[in-house]
């Protein structure tokens, strides 16, 4: 449904050009849920706000190519894109006060986005942004429609948004971090809410979370990203219970766990995330890897099997003993 | 680790009011009890944890345990010393003892001053030092918490988030505090950042055998730093004792439900998820009885009019709940709000 190719984004700055995107192609299909996990600068917002042609600035330079259903969407009129955007594809923001403004009540607002994609009348979109308010479990939606944001909690919020957000019925939903701000019994319900998306309008989403557990729970593909470049991408039980690249297991170990004996210390990765300034030649991960021989000065190419690939220079073989030697580890941790 | 000494701190009954609104606003004026009658006790080399969703009051209380707050009634005893009353000369030598680690390393640090002028800052506030000592003691304090001595020139913007969290650290290890208050000291990091925060100050601990209080609304955090976990919901502890046992074996439903609700990075674990419905009511007009009655599971008559009172289980574990769950696992629980996960 969503094919994206060699897509490149770089903003110009004073300090020279800095590539947050480089190179990055995936594919989206239909009513699937798609994970792309990162760290803050890995390119995991930038890559998809460029689908959703929403990068503004005149400082950035977009290459590559975004077909959504046959139409390449790169290059599209803002006019034509704005029809694409909001009935074909949406978009909903960590902090649901982005999207929502403060001077309308949630009606109002959602029933502009129903006018503005479809012939109905004003009473059919204020009575279709109650039937989304219903959808999405607000409580008594006939008096929310009438309320302004301030008066509805941050769950709510992110509700209300969710519904604008459904409201011409998008086959494509791109979630960034969209429970990030909650609470972890709200983001529950946030979470339920959007599996219950694809089996109810059928749906496909893409979900940018940097919290694994997200991914884990609802996604049925994942993508890793690290310094603009996919580093690891697969199903999420071949990700999660094979991953292949050093900065997954790294990604993973960082994680305290919730049950079972608790590790004396955290398996950290070593360092930060480099500057999109001053990356690294080669593998951009390399500096931080655990893993490292002179090979990694090299780009790796994302390259695997069975929908499994993974950017990294490590033979299979040495791979494999990586990674039983830290099941070991974990074992003898505890 | 307490059988025979003395807590460190010592909260009995602390209650926190803020005042809300004015005589012309629609409400009119309007308590909200942040923490409501909150008793805990902080032993000596523990680290305690507070757990809960955003009002719950943890961080209201973390301020009141460092007097960063007045206390509106309760007692706080630091060292068997009641300080709940104590004013800000009479607090001077305790400030020295009991320090706070911030959530966001970016508000809290002053732009517009050198990392080493930032650290020093507490000791030339705190007297009696030379330059000579506390330029030594910044450096120490540098490479204690693993930044380079040779940063000392540079401002806070140059430092990512994690070594800023870092330069927090260090300011508030200054003076060699006993306690430290850490409110969502990872919460603003990025995930392969927060555990390397998470084994410094675990490291920490051992060297100087500090004792922690540390708030986070991240279970597993919580579960990977601390020995006590305290779970509070609106203003007040429902459960408390030692960590493993209260994630293994929750005595309190939202505990069970708290727990059940992370999202866990295990793709084999099918896990029966309690799904709450509805938000945390306002602490502005909190409901009667029990105040989690409205969205818990298993409410009944006596949850709507009595509220129960943290009680010892046995085991060092304390619960404010009528109907405790038992330490067994029960499987006749699903039904009604259980969504599989």
């Amino acid at each position: 449904m969503l094919q994206v190719r060699n897509l490149k984004v770089s903003f110009r700055t004073e300090h020279g050009p800095v590539r947050a995107v480089d190179d990055v192609s995936f594919d989206v299909n239909e009513r699937e849920i798609v994970g792309v996990v990162g760290e803050s600068g890995s390119g995991k917002t930038i890559s998809l706000l460029s689908v959703m042609g929403l990068i503004n600035d005149p400082n950035a330079v977009i290459e590559g190519s975004i077909v959504y259903k046959g139409r390449e969407l790169l290059g599209l009129p803002q006019r034509e894109l704005r029809h694409v955007r909001g009935k074909e594809i949406a978009m909903i923001f960590q902090d649901p006060m982005t999207s929502l403004t403060p001077v309308y009540t949630i009606g109002w607002q959602i029933a502009e986005q129903v006018l503005t994609h479809n012939a109905v009348s004003k009473r059919a979109a204020r009575q279709r942004a109650i039937e989304l308010l219903t959808a999405v479990g607000i409580p008594s939606p006939e008096s929310a429609v009438d309320r302004y944001p301030h008066q509805l909690s941050g769950g709510m919020r992110q509700r209300a948004v969710i519904a604008m957000a459904l409201s011409c019925n998008p086959s494509l939903l791109i979630a960034d971090e969209p429970t990030t701000a909650l609470d972890v019994t709200v983001q529950a319900q946030i979470l339920e809410l959007i599996q219950k998306l694809r089996r109810d309008f059928g749906s496909a989403v893409v979900l940018i979370t940097h919290d694994m557990g997200v991914v884990a729970e609802v996604a049925d593909r994942v993508q890793v990203m690290y310094a603009g470049r996919i580093v690891e991408r697969g199903s999420k039980r071949d990700l999660f219970k094979n991953p292949r690249h050093p900065y997954t297991w790294g990604l993973l170990d960082s994680i305290p766990p919730l049950d079972g004996p608790r590790p004396h210390r955290l398996k950290s990765i070593r360092g930060m995330p480099p500057s999109l300034l001053a990356l690294p030649k080669g593998c951009a991960f390399g500096p931080r890897c655990r893993y490292q021989f002179d090979k990694c000065g090299e780009q790796p190419a994302l390259a695997g099997s069975d929908g499994h690939d993974t950017a990294c220079f490590l033979s299979p073989e040495a791979r494999a003993a990586a990674w039983s030697q830290r099941l070991l580890g974990t074992k003898a941790a505890s | 680790m307490n059988d025979s000494a003395a807590p460190l701190l010592e909260a009995v009954g602390l209650s926190k009011n803020f005042t809300i609104g004015g005589r012309l606003s629609p409400g009119g004026l309007k308590t909200v009890r942040a923490v409501d009658g909150v008793s805990l006790q902080v032993w000596p080399g523990e680290t305690v944890g507070l757990v809960g969703e955003s009002g719950c009051g943890k961080s209201t209380l973390g301020r009141c345990l460092v007097r960063l707050y007045d206390i509106t009634s309760g007692e706080l005893r630091f060292k068997g010393e009641d300080i709940s009353r104590y004013g800000t000369r009479q607090l001077r030598p305790i400030r020295e003892e009991m320090q706070m680690v911030f959530q966001d390393p970016y508000a809290s640090l002053n732009p517009r001053r050198r990392v080493g002028d930032l650290i020093a800052e507490p000791l030339r506030v705190h007297g009696r030092r030379t330059q000579a000592e506390i330029t030594a003691r910044v450096r120490e304090l540098m490479g204690l918490v693993g930044l380079s001595p040779d940063q000392l020139e540079r401002f806070p913007h140059e430092f990512s988030g994690g070594q800023r969290q870092r330069i927090g650290i260090a300011r508030a290890l200054a003076l060699e505090p006993h306690l430290i208050v850490a409110d969502e000291p990872v919460s603003a990091l990025d995930v392969s950042i927060q555990a390397q925060i998470v084994n410094l100050l675990a490291d920490l601990q051992d060297r100087l055998g500090l004792t922690y209080v540390i708030i986070a609304h991240d279970l597993s955090v919580i579960r990977q730093v601390s020995d006590r976990t305290a779970v509070m919901y609106l203003g007040s502890i429902v459960e408390l004792g030692q960590t493993e046992e209260v994630y293994r074996a929750p005595a309190h439903p939202y505990t069970q439900a708290l727990i059940s609700a992370v999202p866990v990075p295990d793709v084999d674990r099918v896990r029966s998820r309690i799904v709450l419905t509805g938000d945390v009511p306002s602490p502005i007009n909190p409901p009667a009885g029990c105040r989690f009655h409205p969205r818990c599971r298993f409410a009944q008559d006596r949850c709507r009019t009595e509220r129960p009172a943290l009680r010892p289980l046995g085991d060092g574990r304390q619960v404010a709940c009528h109907f405790p769950l038992t330490a067994a696992p029960a499987p006749a629980r699903h039904g009604n709000g259980v969504a599989q996960a």
